[in-house]
């Protein structure tokens, strides 16, 4: 049985699926099951968004994505089943851009799962947020660097968490 | 060696087909970052020195530190700060 299913979906082919990852993440000795959705937010630092494109290196974002489930899984649990879905492409507002669930045998497991998945995924998958801006401008969220010999002079991530 | 260098978020597009075809003296991924920072600094005049240094290098299933060894193949992926979710 498998027990981590991760994805990346291009958006002009199709949208995130949270009733998939409800559905991947169930089983019948599941008593619990956490879910994290990102959408896309219309607001960046006081400035009105009009959308968000997600640029990803798919090889490697999906590598990525199998070893935070496995570090999960070490962390929280061997039963635990985990979904890891994030969008590529143009994405509107409210549009979806990350779907994470976790389901176990209970909620503790689920949920300390579900928020260490998102926050690895955020801040080390090689993955790229533009915002778009409804004046015509468009910027680049400054991020976290990959580098371990830049993080001590790192500047801190972009307020757009 | 030769690289061919492909470039993600902010340095897209700064090259054709998001691609960079580098000579590299040396056989260590330092040796890369200080070939693209001299590319940079000739080619690329709106991309900060700061943004350079907090870029990684990867393989497809791997980010490599700069200690490590250029790969034989000569394919290696930039990759600039990330900002998934």
């Amino acid at each position: 049985m498998d027990l981590h299913y991760c994805d990346i979906a291009e958006r002009a082919e199709r949208c995130l699926d949270p009733a998939a990852a409800l559905e991947f993440v169930s089983d019948p000795g599941f008593g619990g099951v956490a879910m994290f959705i990102g959408r896309v937010r219309d607001l960046n630092q006081g400035r009105k968004v009009d959308g968000i494109r997600y640029d990803i290196y798919p090889p490697l974002a999906l590598a990525r994505f199998q070893e935070i489930a496995e570090q999960a899984q070490h962390d929280c649990g061997p039963q635990l089943k985990l979904y890891i879905a994030h969008a590529h492409g143009r994405l509107a507002i409210g549009e979806l851009a990350v779907v994470i669930a976790a389901g176990s045998p209970h909620r503790d497991e689920a949920f300390r799962a579900c928020r260490q998945v998102i926050e690895a995924v955020k801040y080390s998958a090689p993955i790229w947020k533009q915002e778009h801006y409804v004046d015509g401008d468009s910027e680049w969220s400054e991020g976290r660097s990959l580098c371990e010999d830049a993080q001590a002079s790192a500047v801190s991530a972009s307020a757009h968490d | 060696m030769n690289i061919e260098l492909e470039l993600y978020g902010s340095l897209r597009n700064l090259e054709p087909g998001d691609r960079l075809h580098l000579p590299v003296t040396g056989a260590q991924v330092a040796d890369l970052r200080a070939a693209l920072v001299a590319h940079a600094e000739a080619r690329w005049p709106r991309v900060s020195p700061l943004l350079l240094q907090r870029c990684a290098f990867a393989t497809r299933t791997a980010v490599l530190r700069d200690h490590q060894a250029l790969p034989p193949d000569g394919h290696m992926v930039i990759l600039p700060p990330v900002s998934g979710g």
